[in-house]
């Protein structure tokens, strides 16, 4: 229930921006260098975005692997 | 250098990593220009090169201490290897993931069928089974010394994926542009471009020793655990 909540926290934000960059896209008929450039901020953002994911997914699993050996010494 | 020791250097490289990450995501997003060309996702240069590099030097130094493992057969090696070669597959794929995005806008494919392209796509995988071989034995010893032959082919790779650039830019599909740092003449990258790239470059190594040290770190509690179970045992 609570991982759910978190879930919608995140989700909702990334949702309402999807939606806002969508419609600002639908703004500007004809105009493809405009609609070019809000791809490649999406672009950029995911890129972004995938980089601190990974690195904190590393930190995350080593952090969690010590914790588990150090209580495996501990016993 | 002790137990304690790697593990306090490691975090405090580590955080100061983090940290530096923060740094790099303001100065590319707030300070740094936007290039004329290629618009905004040419800001993904910063995190794509610097990966690059440090998946480079992470497989770098996996398949330096896998050799000197195959030497003098210390576990410390082995240990430092895998521990090298798991950055690697971070940093890896990293740089696989955010190449696409950027080509995707820099050259309309994400994807591309060239030399260096498919080179590295070549080192990860094969990276990917040095982790594969090392449990695919029933004598752990041995897995170890396969594990450390696939490490040092792979790395083979890396000066033939920095060359293909120069060696293959001749070939129609070739999209990668030529270098723009490291050339005879100096750099011809912008000056505020430059310095975002350098301390980007800074900060994702940090970061990689940083979490190599915690990694080995951990490495070595894992080997404690299995002496005083091999102890228990016997």
């Amino acid at each position: 229930m609570k991982a759910m909540k978190k879930l919608r926290i995140v989700a909702l934000p990334l949702l309402v921006l999807l939606f806002a960059a969508t419609d600002l896209g639908a703004q500007l008929p004809g105009n493809q260098m405009a609609t070019q450039s809000l791809r490649a901020y999406w672009h950029v953002f995911i890129a972004y975005a995938v980089a601190i994911v990974m690195v904190l997914g590393w930190v995350v699993s080593i952090a969690r692997r010590l914790a588990r050996v150090e209580a495996q010494l501990g016993e | 250098m002790s137990g304690k020791g790697i593990r306090s250097t490691g975090t405090a490289l580590a955080v100061l990593g983090l940290v530096g990450m923060l740094l790099v995501y303001s100065l590319s997003f707030f300070w740094v220009a936007t290039d004329r060309l290629q618009g905004v996702s040419q800001r993904i240069f910063y995190i794509h090169v610097p990966a690059a590099w440090t998946c480079f030097l992470a497989f770098g130094i996996a398949a330096l201490t896998s050799g000197m493992y195959l030497w003098l057969r210390d576990e410390r090696l082995d240990r430092a290897a895998v521990c090298a070669a798991e950055g690697g597959m971070i940093f890896g794929a990293i740089m696989l993931t955010t190449g696409p995005l950027w080509g995707a806008i820099a050259w309309n494919t994400y994807w591309n069928w060239e030399p260096r392209l498919v080179l590295t796509l070549l080192l990860w995988f094969i990276f990917l089974g040095y982790f594969m071989v090392r449990t695919s034995t029933e004598d752990p010893e041995k897995g170890k010394r396969f594990a450390a032959v696939v490490a040092i082919v792979g790395a083979l790779l890396i000066p033939l994926i920095h060359l293909s650039v120069t060696w293959f830019r001749d070939v129609p599909q070739f999209l990668h542009p030529q270098p723009v740092v490291v050339k005879p003449e100096g750099p011809t990258l912008d000056g505020d471009m430059l310095t975002v790239l350098l301390t980007s470059l800074g900060v994702f190594t940090t970061l990689f020793f940083g979490l190599f040290l915690l990694r080995y770190a951990l490495e070595t509690l894992r080997a404690e655990v299995q002496a005083r179970a091999r102890e228990a045992t016997a």
